[in-house]
C-alpha cells in the first residue's frame, strides 16, 4: 500500500516547472505605453509616457522603457473643457494641484507627441466613491512567531441595482526601528537618538472586485495578514476606486495574463489594449491605461504593542533579537539615514 | 421533401438494375465454436473474387454471387479462419464455427480487418483498430486507452500531454464525432484527458474515419471515430476485470436466455480519492480526481436474422483541489436498436438515443456557495437501410432526426445562506435532421466508386430572446440595439446543405491501388474554448445568425500498395496527401469571456481555415512475431480571420497557424512476440512543437506612482543616507557603513507585450513507451495476465508549454517558464484476469 502511495505521489511530481534563463526575444514592438489616472480627489494627476522595452528579465535597467518627452498632454471633459498637463520630468506629465475631477462628469486624456502622433482615450465617467463599510482587524496568536499575524477585514456595501466595479490598491506603512549606537563615554553628551521611522514597501498588487452576482451585498476584499515582527506600527492605506467595467475587464486581463500557469486550462495569451488608440494612425498601437474613478482612501492603524499578551510579547522579543530585526549590526543616531530600507520614508507619513 | 425525393430517384434505377438474373443468394451466419456467440465483422472470402462479405452485429451476412463452385475463406480477428469449398448452384443459407486463435503461435495481426483491405477499399483515410491491438500497446499508468492509442495513428495529434481530445487532419477537438455504439458522445475524456471516457475492455473495434467519410456520418467537420462495444456470450458466463494504479475494472457478461438474451457490464473505478487521504499535505489530502464509468448492453435475438438492445453509458468525473471548487462533468448515455436482415439483402438498423452531458462548477466556499451546471441533451432517431443489390452494387440510405435541448447553465445559489445572486441563462433548442444515400459500385475489376450525398438541415428553435446589434459596427455589448423574444417552436434561423461524399479507386493490380475522394462535412454546434486545451467546462453553443456552421471540404489523394515475404507476412505501405479547406470556423477576441456571458456572440469570431499535408505509412500488419508501423506525417493546419462589418480581426487579419499545428510527426509502433505467452511492445513518438505566441517586449504599467511622486515633490528623496558595504582583510569580511544618496526608482506592473499570434514553437516533443504483456496459460479456467509498461522510458520533460510571468512589487522581474506533464519515466503493473 506504501509504495502504491509512493508512486502515485511520484506521478504528481512528474509534472514540474522549470525556469528558462536564456530566454530572449528581440523588442520588435514600437507601442506606446499610456499610463495615467484622475480621480474625485485632489492630484495632481500624472500621466507617463514610454515606449515598451526589451523583454530582458535580468536587465533591470531594460525595464522602464524610453520615456516620452515633449508631448501635450491634456485632460478633456464631455463640454470639451481641457486643462492641460506640464512635463515634471522627462516624459511625466501633471496636472496643477488645483484641478480636481467632478463626480458625475466624463474625462479623456489626449496626447500629441513630437512626432505627431495623436493619441485618445475613451470618455470615461468619473464614478461616485464608495467609501468601506468595514475595516478592522484583529490579531491571531499562534505557537510560532513567524505564524502570529494580524487578520484584516474589509467589505465594501455595493450599491444595488447598478454594475459596479472597483479597482483598489493597497499601500502599507510600517515603522521599523533602528539600534542606536553605544552613547559617547562621558562627559560627551548623549546625542538624541532617532530610531523610528516609517517605509512604504511599494505593492503594485490591484485588487479586483466585481460585484457581478453579489450585487447590493457586503462584498468581503481579500486582504493579506500583516506581520507580527516588531512592536512598532503599520498603517494599512486602501485606495478603493469605482471605475468602469472596461478599467475592470483590462486590469482583470493583466491579472489572469500576469499569474498564468503555462496549464491546460489557461487562456492563449495576447496583446491587452486598454482605453486608448491612435487616432491618427490607427497602426500605432496604443497599450496601457487612463484610469478614470471616483477614490476613497482610508487608513487603518494596526497597533502590534497593546493588546498582545505577555507571553506572546516576550516571544517576539526572542525573535526581534535573534533574527536582527532591528539591525543591531548598523546602529545609527538617525534611523532617516537606513538607505538599505527601500521607500524609508522618514518619520512622518504622506499626509491622506 | 425535395431531398426525400432526391433520394427515390436515385434509388430506383439501381432497384431495377438488381434485378438481374444469373445469381445466387448466399446467406449465412458466423459464430464462435466454442459460445456460439455470433461474430460480428467477420470476413468471408471467395477465390476469384475480389470481393468478400463482412458479418453484421447478428453474425449475418448475405451477398449475391455468380453461381458456380468457391473456396470460401472465413476469418475474423482472434480466430483460427476457415477455408471451406462450397458448390454454390441455388440460394443457400450456411453457417460457420470459428474456433478461437489465442493459444496458438499463428500470425499475430494487428488490423481489424482482412488482408489487403487498405488496397481493395475504395475510400482512403480510414484507420481500424481491433481491441486486441489496443490492449497490446504500452500504456500510461496500465490503462488500455482508446484515445490514446488512436494518437499513435498518422494524422492523429494532440495538443499536449493530458489534454483533452485529439486533432485530426488540422480539426478542432470539437470538429470530431466520437461514436460509441452509435451514439455521440460530447467528451471522451476521464481526469481532464489523461484517460479516454470509456473502458477499453468493453471496446469490440474501432474506426477511424479522416479522409473519405461514408455518408451515413454527419454532423461533426473533421472526422469520425466509430467505436463499437462487444456483446454478451449467449451460452455462458464469464467474468474478467483488472487491477491498476489508477483504476479497476470489472467485466462480466453471459446469457439470460441461453442462445437467445445476452447481458454484458463493464464498469471502472478510479481509486484516487482513496490514495488522496494519505497524502500528506492537507491541500491534496482534501482534493478529490476520481472518475467511474459503467457500460451495459442487453441484447436478445428473435430467430436468426433479428433482434433488439438495449445500451446505457453512464461516466462521471469530479476534481476538486482543496476546497472551495469541485469541477465535475458526466454522460449518461441510452439507446435501443432494432437490426434485423430483411429477405436476405436487405439490413435494417434502427436507433433511438438520448445522449445527456451534463458539466460544471460547484463552490463550496461558505457564504457563497454556488452551483452552475450547463447540460446538452441529444434525443434521436435514426434509420440505416444497407441493400447489397449484387457483387458490384451496395446501396445504404438512411434518416436521423435529432432534437438538442443546450442549457447554458443558470448560476445560482447553492446553500440557504449563500450570498450569491441568480444569473439566469438561456437554454436553446434546435433540431437536425439529415437523410443520406450512398452507393458503392465496383465499375470494373479495376476501378471501385463510392459515391453518396447528405442532406442536413438544422433549425435554431425558439422560445429565445435574441440580442440584435447595431449595423457597420463591431458587435460589442455597447452596440447592443434590441431584443427579439421567439415563441417555443418558432424558428429563428435554419441553416443546411448538400454534403457530397466521393471516393474513386483504381486498383493497378491486387497490391498497388491508387485512390482519389472528395467530403464534404457541416457541423452545427461548437464548443467554445479560448483555452490552451478543450476544458471539461467549455460550453457548447448551437450555430446561430451570428453563427453560422463549420463547413469542411476536403480532398484527398492516396497510393496503396502492399509487399508479403517468405513468412507470408504482409507489408502494407501508404502515401495520402490532403488539402482541406475550412469555413466559419470559431475564433476569439482577446481574451474574451465566455463564461455566463448572455451575449458571448460579443467575444466571437468567424474566419476561415485550411490543412494540408501527407502522411508516409509502413505497417506489418500480419507476421510471426514481429508486427508493428512507422509513419510520418506532414501537416499544417491554419485559421485567418479578417474583419468585417460585424467583427474585428483576429492577428490584425493575418493568416496564423492553429494552436495544434504540428509540422513533422513521426510515430513508431512495434509489437514483438518472443514466446507464446510473452510479448513485448513499444512505441515513440515525435513532433515539432506546436505554436506559441511569445512576447516580443514588456513594458510597466505606471499605476502606482503617488508616494514616489510625493516623495520627490517634498524632498523626501533624493536624500543622504548610508549603506552597509563590505570589504575583506585577513580572510574575514566586515561590513561598515558608507555614505549615499537615498532614492527610489519607479517600479511598475510588469507586463509582456505580445504582437503576431503563434509566431513561434515550443521545443519538440519525443517519447518512447515500451511494455511487456505476459498472456495467461492455455487451458487454465483462471486466466490471469500480466501487463508491465513504463510511459516516457526516455524520462525526457517534453514541453507542454512555455510562459511568462512576474511578480508584483518592487523591481518586477520578467520570468519564462516550461511546464512539463509527465515529465519523468512512469513504470506501471496491471493485472487482468478472466474466468
Amino acid at each position: 500500500m506504501r509504495a502504491w502511495i509512493l508512486g502515485f505521489c511520484w506521478l504528481f511530481l512528474c509534472a514540474c516547472e522549470t525556469e528558462v534563463t536564456d530566454f530572449k526575444t528581440q523588442n520588435l514592438s514600437s507601442a506606446i505605453v499610456v499610463s495615467g489616472e484622475m480621480s474625485s480627489l485632489a492630484g495632481p494627476y500624472t500621466v507617463r509616457l514610454n515606449y515598451t522595452s526589451a523583454y530582458s528579465p535580468f536587465d533591470v535597467t531594460e525595464f522602464q522603457g524610453q520615456v516620452i518627452p515633449g508631448a501635450d498632454v491634456k485632460i478633456l471633459d464631455e463640454t470639451g473643457a481641457s486643462i492641460s498637463l506640464r512635463e515634471t520630468q522627462k516624459g511625466v506629465y501633471q496636472t496643477p494641484a488645483s484641478f480636481v475631477g467632478q463626480v458625475g462628469k466624463k474625462y479623456k486624456v489626449r496626447i500629441l507627441t513630437i512626432n505627431g502622433k495623436l493619441i485618445e482615450s475613451t470618455l470615461d465617467e468619473l464614478k461616485a466613491p464608495l467609501p468601506l463599510s468595514t475595516f478592522s482587524y484583529a490579531f491571531k496568536n499562534a505557537e510560532k512567531v513567524e505564524n502570529m499575524r494580524f487578520d484584516l477585514r474589509a467589505s465594501l456595501q455595493d450599491k444595488k441595482g447598478s454594475e459596479d466595479f472597483y479597482f483598489i490598491k493597497r499601500q502599507d506603512f510600517i515603522q521599523f526601528l533602528t539600534t542606536c549606537p553605544e552613547p559617547p563615554p562621558p562627559p560627551a553628551p548623549v546625542p538624541v537618538c532617532d530610531c523610528k521611522c516609517w517605509q512604504a514597501p511599494q505593492n503594485t498588487q490591484p485588487i479586483l472586485i466585481s460585484d457581478f452576482l453579489l450585487d447590493g451585498t457586503s462584498i468581503p476584499l481579500a486582504l493579506k495578514p500583516v506581520d507580527y515582527q516588531d512592536l512598532t506600527d503599520v498603517v494599512v492605506q486602501l485606495n478603493v476606486y469605482t471605475v468602469s467595467k472596461e478599467a475592470y475587464m483590462f486590469w482583470k486581463r493583466q491579472e489572469e495574463q500576469r499569474t498564468l500557469g503555462g496549464g491546460l486550462f489557461d487562456k492563449v495569451p495576447a496583446q491587452i489594449i486598454g482605453n486608448l488608440r491612435s487616432v491618427n494612425d490607427p497602426g500605432q498601437q496604443v497599450v496601457g491605461y487612463f484610469l478614470v474613478g471616483g477614490l476613497h482612501r482610508q487608513r487603518l492603524k494596526i497597533d502590534r504593542f497593546n493588546g498582545i499578551p505577555e507571553e506572546t510579547n516576550r516571544k517576539l522579543g526572542f525573535y526581534v533579537d535573534f533574527n536582527n530585526i532591528r539591525y543591531k549590526d548598523f546602529p545609527l543616531w538617525d534611523c532617516r539615514k537606513a538607505a538599505w530600507i527601500p521607500y524609508n520614508l522618514g518619520f512622518n507619513l504622506p499626509p491622506m | 421533401m425535395r431531398a426525400i425525393l432526391f433520394i427515390l430517384l436515385f434509388c430506383l434505377p439501381l432497384s431495377a438494375w438488381a434485378q438481374k438474373n444469373g445469381y445466387v443468394i448466399l446467406s449465412g451466419r458466423v459464430t464462435d465454436l466454442e459460445t456460439k456467440a455470433p461474430l460480428e465483422g467477420a470476413n468471408v472470402l471467395f477465390s476469384g473474387l475480389s470481393i468478400g462479405a463482412k458479418t453484421d452485429s447478428t453474425g449475418r451476412f448475405s451477398l449475391t454471387l455468380p453461381a458456380r463452385t468457391y473456396q470460401v475463406v472465413v476469418r475474423s480477428l482472434g480466430y483460427k479462419f476457415k477455408l471451406e469449398r462450397l458448390e454454390l448452384t441455388k440460394s443457400m443459407d450456411i453457417s460457420v464455427a470459428l474456433q478461437r486463435a489465442e493459444q496458438l503461435l499463428d500470425e499475430v495481426v494487428i488490423t481489424a480487418e482482412k488482408a489487403d483491405a487498405n488496397v481493395n477499399r475504395t475510400i482512403m483515410g480510414v484507420e481500424k483498430m481491433s481491441s486486441k491491438t489496443l490492449k497490446k500497446l504500452p500504456n500510461l499508468m496500465g490503462e488500455a486507452d482508446v484515445i490514446r492509442s488512436i494518437m499513435l495513428l498518422p494524422g492523429v495529434s494532440t495538443i499536449g500531454e493530458g489534454a483533452s481530445g485529439f486533432n485530426v487532419r488540422g480539426g478542432n477537438v470539437d470538429q470530431n464525432l466520437v461514436l460509441l455504439d452509435g451514439v455521440p458522445l460530447f467528451n471522451t475524456s476521464h481526469l481532464f484527458g489523461f484517460f479516454t471516457g470509456f473502458n477499453a475492455d468493453m471496446v469490440q473495434d474501432l474506426s477511424l474515419f479522416k479522409g473519405g467519410i461514408p455518408s451515413m456520418y454527419g454532423g461533426r467537420a473533421s472526422s469520425v471515430l466509430d467505436v463499437r462495444l462487444k456483446e454478451g456470450n449467449v451460452e455462458k458466463w464469464g467474468v474478467e476485470g483488472g487491477v491498476g494504479p489508477i483504476s479497476s475494472r470489472l467485466l462480466f457478461d453471459g446469457p439470460l436466455i441461453k442462445g437467445k438474451t445476452s447481458l454484458i457490464v463493464g464498469a471502472r473505478g478510479s481509486l484516487s480519492d482513496f490514495y488522496m487521504k494519505y497524502f500528506p499535505n492537507p491541500a491534496l489530502a482534501k482534493s478529490k480526481a476520481d472518475f467511474y464509468d459503467v457500460n451495459l448492453k442487453l441484447t436478445h435475438r428473435f430467430g436468426k436474422n433479428q433482434r433488439i438492445s438495449f445500451s446505457a453509458y453512464v461516466s462521471n468525473d469530479g476534481f476538486k483541489f482543496a476546497s472551495d471548487t469541485l469541477y465535475s462533468w458526466n454522460t449518461k448515455v441510452f439507446s435501443i436498436k432494432h437490426n434485423a436482415l430483411i429477405g436476405t439483402k436487405i439490413s435494417h438498423n434502427f436507433t433511438a438515443f438520448m445522449s445527456d452531458y451534463a458539466y460544471g462548477i460547484e463552490g463550496l466556499k461558505q457564504g457563497v456557495e454556488f452551483i452552475w451546471r450547463p447540460s446538452i441533451i441529444q434525443k434521436s432517431v435514426k434509420e440505416d437501410l444497407s441493400w447489397d443489390i449484387n457483387p458490384k452494387n451496395r446501396l445504404d440510405l438512411g434518416f436521423e432526426f435529432s432534437a438538442f435541448q443546450n442549457d447554458a447553465g443558470s448560476f445560482l445559489p447553492n446553500a440557504a445562506g449563500s450570498a450569491i445572486e441568480k444569473f439566469p441563462m438561456t437554454t436553446e433548442n434546435s433540431q437536425e435532421m439529415s437523410a443520406y444515400v450512398g452507393h458503392s459500385m465496383r465499375l470494373s475489376n479495376k476501378i471501385s466508386l463510392d459515391y453518396g450525398l447528405r442532406y442536413a438541415m438544422y433549425q435554431l428553435l425558439g422560445p429565445l430572446d435574441f440580442y440584435g446589434y447595431k449595423s457597420g459596427t463591431p458587435r460589442a455589448f455597447n452596440t447592443l440595439k434590441d431584443t427579439t423574444s421567439y415563441a417555443s417552436g418558432s424558428v429563428i434561423q435554419t441553416y443546411g446543405g448538400f454534403e457530397p461524399r466521393l471516393s474513386l479507386a483504381f486498383k493497378v493490380d491486387t497490391s498497388l491501388s491508387i485512390k482519389g475522394g472528395f467530403t464534404r462535412m457541416q457541423q452545427f454546434r461548437h464548443l467554445l474554448s479560448n483555452t490552451m486545451a478543450i476544458s471539461p467546462v467549455d460550453v457548447w453553443k448551437n450555430a446561430n445568425p451570428y453563427l453560422p456552421q463549420q463547413i469542411a471540404d476536403q480532398y484527398s489523394l492516396g497510393i496503396f500498395k502492399n509487399f508479403t515475404n517468405d513468412q507470408n507476412a504482409v507489408f502494407e505501405t501508404s502515401l495520402e496527401v490532403y488539402y482541406k479547406n475550412l469555413k466559419n470556423v470559431v475564433d476569439y477576441i482577446d481574451g474574451a469571456a465566455l463564461y455566463l456571458n448572455p451575449t458571448v456572440e460579443t467575444e466571437l469570431l468567424v474566419g476561415k481555415g485550411r490543412a494540408y499535408g501527407a502522411e508516409l505509412f509502413l505497417k506489418k500488419a500480419r507476421g510471426i512475431r514481429l508486427t508493428g508501423w512507422v509513419s510520418y506525417t506532414y501537416a499544417r493546419t491554419f485559421r485567418q480571420i479578417e474583419a468585417n462589418a460585424e467583427q474585428a480581426a483576429a492577428n490584425f487579419g493575418l493568416e496564423f497557424p492553429a494552436n495544434f499545428d504540428t509540422p513533422h510527426t513521426f510515430k513508431f509502433v512495434l509489437n514483438n512476440r518472443f514466446t507464446k505467452r510473452i510479448s513485448f511492445n513499444a512505441n515513440f513518438t515525435y513532433m515539432s512543437g506546436r505554436p506559441i505566441t511569445y512576447p516580443n517586449g514588456r513594458y510597466k504599467l505606471y499605476a502606482y506612482n503617488e508616494l514616489l511622486d510625493y516623495a520627490n515633490a517634498n524632498g523626501i528623496f533624493p536624500r543622504p543616507g548610508l549603506t552597509p558595504t563590505t570589504y575583506k582583510y585577513g580572510g574575514s569580511t566586515n561590513t561598515y557603513l558608507v555614505g549615499s544618496t537615498i532614492t527610489q526608482v519607479l517600479d511598475g506592473y510588469s507586463s509582456p507585450s505580445f504582437t503576431l499570434r503563434n509566431e513561434e514553437r515550443i521545443p519538440f516533443y519525443m517519447r518512447m513507451d515500451i511494455g511487456i504483456t505476459v498472456e495467461p496459460k492455455a487451458g487454465k479456467k483462471w486466466q490471469g495476465s500480466w501487463n508491465f509498461s513504463i510511459y516516457n522510458v526516455l524520462a525526457r520533460q517534453n514541453a507542454y508549454s512555455l510562459f511568462f510571468r512576474s511578480s508584483t512589487g518592487l523591481i518586477n522581474q520578467a520570468r519564462t517558464y516550461q511546464l512539463s506533464i509527465l515529465g519523468a519515466a512512469i513504470p506501471s503493473i496491471t493485472y487482468n484476469f478472466k474466468f
